[in-house]
């Protein structure tokens, strides 16, 4: 408790967010039946009936991600969290999105009641939300992909290494945005949306009328890979190499 | 030895490596530069137990430096720990001199220089000597190596001077005096005008001047580019001997490292500004990111202007717009003549070719007669280098084997007394449109081809014979331009082109029809138009060289191989068959600016930035030639893996193009549009900046914006008064959108001569489009009554605009005003302007209230209306239309200037008013009901007009105020469940509540329907606009809800329809998708 009372209200924030990512994401992949519901079990977290990856390597892929987030997050490096559903071909089919910004300027010590209580709304939402979800093909895999502000310095920790550069399959068109839950407080704002193909997506030529442009440039995306089947695929030397189960 | 290098002073830790390098390199630099020694050394060498030269030389100088080093030991005076004079300097002497290199050496010994007695490009700094022979500065680069090459004295004075003086101003004389009217590759890219050769050195001088006020100045000479270089890193290491600091690094002063030198450059003013500790942090810094940054300084960002500098500069750009001009000066002439006899009788007609010889170069060179042998090459810069591309090679260089494409420095390798010299745009305009004067004088039918070669049909010549005709149009190009030119002469096209490739240089060549065989018969492929590498190389691996072998082969098998249109075009080819006619030029299709030469980007603003400025000059091309386009195409070079940096000299490499297109529905050449697609375009690349090496933008499916400009009456002053609300005439931009936008052009004030910030943010994609490209209107248009109320500021600012006229007119319209004014419409007016200068808002109103006149023009003229109200509605006037000017409603009548009007007039105005008729014939009392009305409608207009800005500020917030004095239903329910929804206030819940309530209450009369969407309207664009960045949810929740509801309301439904547009565009601009509703 000493400890945490030292720390920044950013740092404490992150690592609220982060311990909060760690179990939406899970909740999202769990509610996306990617895989058996064996692989999970039910826990409480915030006083919600959560479900938390007993998979070690499922578990181990989703903290780690997330973790390696963090010290991003303190620095107000993340702009978006993506948890990114393909189809066997590769190609998005559904994203849930994180839309953080954590006030860098906040001073005040955080109360992380009032924090955790408006985390716990998103995590109340999510089940409700799972209708304007769409079903998944076969042979999907999934992934965590993390939006940058700015392309972030040569990491300090060894966790934060863990995320590299990657390029993504994007839409032609702008997608279809079906937002979940928002949430803006003091120490940090957060979103939850869903994105879709738009229905003219399959057309690869052409804005239709009244489409809007899009402003900002997705700067920069880094990611890991998950497949199915609980074999990891992680484009990165560094990491331990090609997990076989 | 190793132990020995301890000892000396100037050398520290990085000495060994020091020796590294110079070991290496002296191999080979030392040979040359020993060549008096050469002998010496084979010949002691042979009996030697060295293995050969390089390694007798290696230890030869190895023996020298310990030499040199164990004097130096013992022989410098190091003075209270600061650096020794010559620290860093390394001399290498050429040649006698005074004082001698013995002196020069004792110098350097005593105060921490070097000295080499065998030159090394890596060793040594600067080169000694007080004469050069005429060979040597002629080609100076392969003598000095780059390096400095500068007078004794400079030792002398230096030591003299007890610090390291510039060695700039003590250049060799022969090097200094040398003219460079060569424009150097930096000058493109310098913002002011001065070009590099001033401005490396300024900021040096800067540097030393700031660091030493004894320092004497000196004049800033004309060196070379890489002497320059040098100088910079030269100074850079003298700044850090003067500070005194110690540092380690003493390869990051190599004096090789050009970019190193061309970051600090880069860096200029901020290098002399920092600190002594970061000075030399800086100069370790850029040279390890001198591997990976590239200079900044040419590239893309550093210089705001480099795109527009780029064109400048670009042969190929002049040759691309050269179309557009010459479109421009003959518009008659190359659309006017159509194929009318042209190609009816091949056999009898004559094509001439006509073709200037080696046009860049020859341009260039007529003004110097003295060049006209020597070879000369056209290239846009000339560094030391040498990896610009040649673009143009006269005769006597092609002779060299100096061929275009060719990098400058494998050119002077071929033949080193090549002159280089850089483009003349201006003269190659001139000499151009000389030429297609003459083109078009003696021939009215000339196809352009490019700006140097045309076809002209001499089948109707006046001069019968071709030939004849041929020499009469070379002579007078000759004699008017002073550039030769070649012509073919033969039956069509193809042949003529050919003929003129015999003819050349300065010649002229006639092929008859029945020679034409002959003279295919063993012309080689590759002189055929239409055959390049690709082509050439299948041919030959079927053993076809000449057109005679290609005759051979049977047109079916040749279509097989090659594809029918490539097979036939060989087949005509081959036979000497051309049908084309002599034609016009062919309209473009599409329009475009590409840049593949210095873009290095560093961050995502620089792309922006750079992706801005290419949109502005394709606008500025789309402009120039007229036109609007749809497609757009954005092309990247993007560097591939792993691809090295150039060896071009910030060339584009290996790279993948990737592009992607997007057509917008309506066409546009507008930049803001423009920018936004390929902002968006550029989103779909992603691509890491770092990596893009290029950029174009093309545009394409192009539409004539004259026609355009016709078809959609834009800024015609006529669609602003027919509008059923039209904004104010005055500032004619005009609108042809859907009725939100017009509801908008409210917003547009008379005053905002320029589109004021505020207005253009709030708005959306769509509006944004329409509401640029604002203009001044004409000086006649403006109403003088509005801009005398403005304040004095905003008055003075547009009288410049307008040059300083409108104040004229002001004065002498005041004076006519005084006479004719009477005090009633003075008041009027007064009010009039009294509002709409104060709040954007009611100028709506007087706008209702002006466009009604015309109406009632008779009665106004009757009550003696002064003259300066009818000139204020001039403009309404001039509209025909009256019964659309007339406002629907009497909410649209500015009730403080209907209540100064006399009963009879009011009474009239009521009476047109269709709304109100049926008010009229309700109501028992009319004059009575239409007061009652007024007083609120003025209530109404008041708030709806003047105050629908920050409709969500306050608490509650002032919506709910405006909304519950109104006396629209719709508006006061809605604030009523402001209160009763709870305190949250957010329009979710007030909906929500909303949706409870008995329907009845959501429908709206008739004449109330448009101020209630507005005022709706309005709330819900500024709720999107303040919450859509930090709630989506709420948003989302709320147009889910106002779609229910609006099954109920027709005005809901109305309001949907229109803020859903702004909507959609405010989630896509911040999330990048529209909103699933």
């Amino acid at each position: 408790m000493d400890r945490r009372e030292r720390q920044s209200p950013q740092a404490e924030t992150a690592r609220v967010l982060v311990e909060f990512l760690e179990v939406a994401i899970t909740s999202i992949v769990h509610l996306k039946g990617i895989y058996p519901p064996g692989a999970y079990e039910r826990r409480r977290y915030m006083n919600v009936v959560v479900h938390r990856a007993r998979h070690p390597e499922l578990k181990d892929y989703i903290h780690s991600a997330v973790n390696g987030l963090r010290s991003h997050i303190l620095k107000g490096l993340v702009e978006r969290v993506a948890v990114v559903f393909f189809n066997a071909e590769n190609i998005p089919l559904e994203r849930f999105i994180f839309r953080v910004s954590v006030n860098q300027s906040y001073g005040e010590k955080v109360e992380e009641a009032d924090l955790q209580f408006s985390l716990r709304s998103f995590l109340i939402k999510l089940p409700l939300s799972e209708p304007l979800t769409k079903p998944l093909p076969m042979g999907c895999r999934w992934e965590i992909t993390t939006y940058f502000r700015s392309l972030p310095e040569a990491s300090t920790s060894e966790e934060a290494d863990l995320w590299i550069p990657t390029d993504m399959k994007q839409w032609m068109q702008p997608p279809l945005i079906t937002p979940v839950k928002s949430m803006s407080s003091e120490p940090m704002s957060l979103q939850l949306y869903m994105e879709h193909p738009s229905l003219s997506e399959p057309n690869p030529q052409g804005l239709s009328i009244g489409n809007p442009f899009v402003e900002k440039y997705e700067w920069f995306s880094e990611s890991f890979r998950v497949k199915r089947n609980e074999k990891f695929q992680i484009g990165m030397a560094s990491l331990p190499s090609v997990l076989e189960k | 030895m190793r132990s020995h290098n301890s000892n000396s002073i100037c050398s520290n830790n990085s000495s060994t490596s020091n020796d590294k390098k110079r070991k290496a390199s002296q191999k080979t630099l030392g040979m040359a530069w020993g060549a008096n020694s050469r002998s010496a050394s084979r010949s002691s060498f042979r009996s030697s137990p060295f293995s050969d030269v390089g390694s007798y030389m290696v230890a030869k100088n190895r023996k020298l430096q310990d030499q040199f080093n164990a004097e130096a030991s013992c022989s410098t005076t190091s003075s209270n720990g600061k650096k020794p004079i010559f620290h860093g300097v390394s001399i290498f002497v050429d040649g006698f001199t005074i004082p001698s290199s013995q002196e020069l050496r004792a110098y350097m010994l005593k105060n921490g220089g070097r000295f080499e007695n065998y030159f090394s490009r890596n060793s040594v700094t600067h080169i000694i000597c007080s004469n050069l022979p005429n060979s040597k500065i002629k080609n100076l680069r392969s003598f000095s190596g780059g390096l400095p090459v500068v007078k004794p004295t400079w030792i002398s004075d230096s030591f003299a001077a007890n610090k390291l003086l510039s060695w700039i101003p003590y250049q060799l004389d022969q090097l200094a005096n040398e003219t460079h009217n060569q424009s150097k590759l930096l000058s493109f890219f310098t913002t002011k005008s001065s070009g590099i050769n001033n401005d490396v050195p300024t900021c040096m001088t800067d540097e030393i001047e700031t660091k030493d006020v004894n320092h004497p100045t000196f004049e800033v000479g004309e060196g070379e580019d890489d002497n320059l270089n040098v100088s910079v890193n030269h100074a850079v290491v003298e700044e850090v001997m003067v500070n005194g600091r110690v540092h380690n690094d003493e390869n990051s002063y190599e004096p090789r490292n050009t970019s190193l030198v061309d970051q600090i450059s880069s860096r200029g003013e901020s290098t002399s500004a920092q600190s002594q500790s970061s000075a030399s942090e800086s100069v370790q810094e850029s040279a390890t990111s001198a591997a990976v940054g590239p200079p900044k300084q040419h590239t893309t960002l550093a210089d705001p202007s480099f795109v527009e500098n780029y064109f400048k500069y670009s042969r190929l750009h002049f040759i691309g717009t050269w179309r557009r001009r010459y479109r421009k000066r003959f518009p008659n002439l190359s659309s006017g003549f159509q194929q009318t006899s042209s190609g009816h009788n091949p056999v009898k007609s004559s094509i001439i070719h006509v073709d200037m010889d080696c046009f860049f170069v020859s341009v260039v060179i007529r003004k110097h007669p003295e060049l006209r042998n020597e070879p000369v090459a056209v290239c846009h810069s000339d560094t030391p280098r040498g990896t610009a591309e040649i673009s143009s090679a006269n005769y006597p260089a092609r002779n060299y084997g100096i061929r275009a494409g060719m990098f400058v420095g494998d050119a002077k390798d071929l033949c080193p007394q090549l002159v280089v010299l850089p483009y003349d745009f201006e003269a190659y305009e001139e000499v151009a449109d000389q030429f297609y004067n003459i083109l078009h004088k003696h021939c009215n039918k000339v196809q352009a081809v490019s700006c140097d070669e045309a076809f002209l049909d001499a089948t109707d010549s006046v001069v019968d014979d071709p030939q004849l005709l041929a020499s009469l149009i070379r002579e007078e190009i000759w004699k008017t331009t002073g550039c030769s030119a070649s012509a073919g002469i033969a039956g069509n096209l193809l042949i003529a082109r050919l003929a003129t490739r015999t003819a050349k240089p300065n010649n002229q060549c006639y092929i008859p029809s029945d020679k034409v065989n002959d003279y295919l018969r063993d012309l080689p492929i590759k002189a055929l138009p239409g055959i390049g590498h690709v082509l050439e190389e299948k041919l030959k691996a079927q053993e076809i060289k000449t057109c005679g072998e290609l005759c051979m082969i049977s047109k079916e098998s040749l279509q097989r191989d090659f594809g029918s249109k490539t097979g036939e075009m060989l087949w005509n080819c081959s036979r000497g068959i051309d049908n084309r006619p002599v034609g016009v030029l062919q309209e473009s299709k599409s329009i475009g600016a590409e840049v593949n030469w210095g873009v290095r980007l560093k961050n995502s603003r620089d792309a922006q930035t750079f992706l801005l400025n290419l949109c502005k000059e394709v606008s500025l091309r789309m402009h120039g030639c007229s036109v609007e386009g749809r497609t757009f195409t954005l092309k990247i070079k993007k560097r591939k893996r792993g691809a090295k940096e150039p060896i071009k000299y910030m060339g584009h490499g290996d790279c993948e193009n990737i592009s992607h297109s997007l057509t917008i529905p309506m066409a546009t050449c507008d930049v803001e549009v423009i920018q936004r697609v390929s902002s968006q375009l550029y989103g779909c690349f992603n691509i890491a900046v770092q990596d893009i090496r290029g950029m174009g933008l093309q545009v394409s499916k192009l539409e004539s914006s004259d026609a355009g400009t016709k078809g959609r009456q834009r800024n015609s002053i006529l669609t602003w008064c027919t509008s059923k609300i039209g904004g104010p005439t005055t500032i004619g931009s005009a609108k042809e959108e859907n009725k939100g936008s017009e509801r908008q052009s409210i917003n547009r004030n008379p005053n905002d001569a320029r589109p004021s910030n505020q207005i253009s943010t709030n708005y959306s994609d769509t509006d944004r489009r329409d509401n640029r490209g604002l203009v001044l209107p004409p000086l006649d248009d403006v109403d003088l009554d509005v801009v005398r109320s403005l304040p004095s500021e905003v008055l003075s600012e547009i009288n410049d605009m307008y040059g300083g006229k409108l104040t004229e007119l002001i004065t002498v319209n005041k004076n006519r005003n005084e006479h004719t004014s009477n005090s009633l419409c003075d008041s009027s007016h007064k009010t009039t302007h009294d509002e709409i200068y104060g709040t954007k808002g009611p100028l709506d109103s007087s706008i209702a209230f002006s466009s009604e006149f015309p109406s009632i023009k008779e009665e106004i003229q009757s009550f003696a209306v002064s003259e300066s109200g009818c000139a204020n509605l001039d403009i309404s006037t001039s509209s025909t239309d009256i019964m659309d000017l007339m406002p629907s409603s009497l909410s649209q009548v500015d009730t403080s200037v209907f209540q100064q009007l006399p009963e009879t007039l009011k009474f009239d105005i009521l009476k047109q008013l269709p709304a109100h008729r049926k008010v009229d014939s309700i109501g028992a009392e009319p004059q009575e009901s239409s007061h009652a009305r007024l007083s609120e409608n003025q209530n109404l207009s008041l708030h709806t007009l003047s105050s629908l800005k920050d409709l969500w500020t306050g608490k509650p917030p002032r919506w709910v105020h405006i909304f519950r004095n109104n006396n629209c239903r719709i508006l006061h329910f809605l604030s009523d469940m402001y209160y009763t929804s709870g305190t949250t206030g957010s329009l979710s819940s007030i909906l929500q509540r909303s949706l409870l309530g008995p329907p009845s209450l959501l429908e709206a009369s008739d004449s109330e329907g448009t101020n209630d969407v507005r005022c709706l309207f309005e709330l819900l664009k500024q709720y999107v606009e303040i919450i859509m960045e930090s709630d989506i949810e709420e948003i989302y929740v709320c147009f889910r809800l106002l779609k229910r509801l609006a099954v109920k309301s027709k005005v809901l439904q109305q309001v949907y329809d229109d803020v859903l547009p702004h909507l959609q565009a405010s989630a896509g601009e911040i999330y990048g998708g529209s909103l699933q509703l």
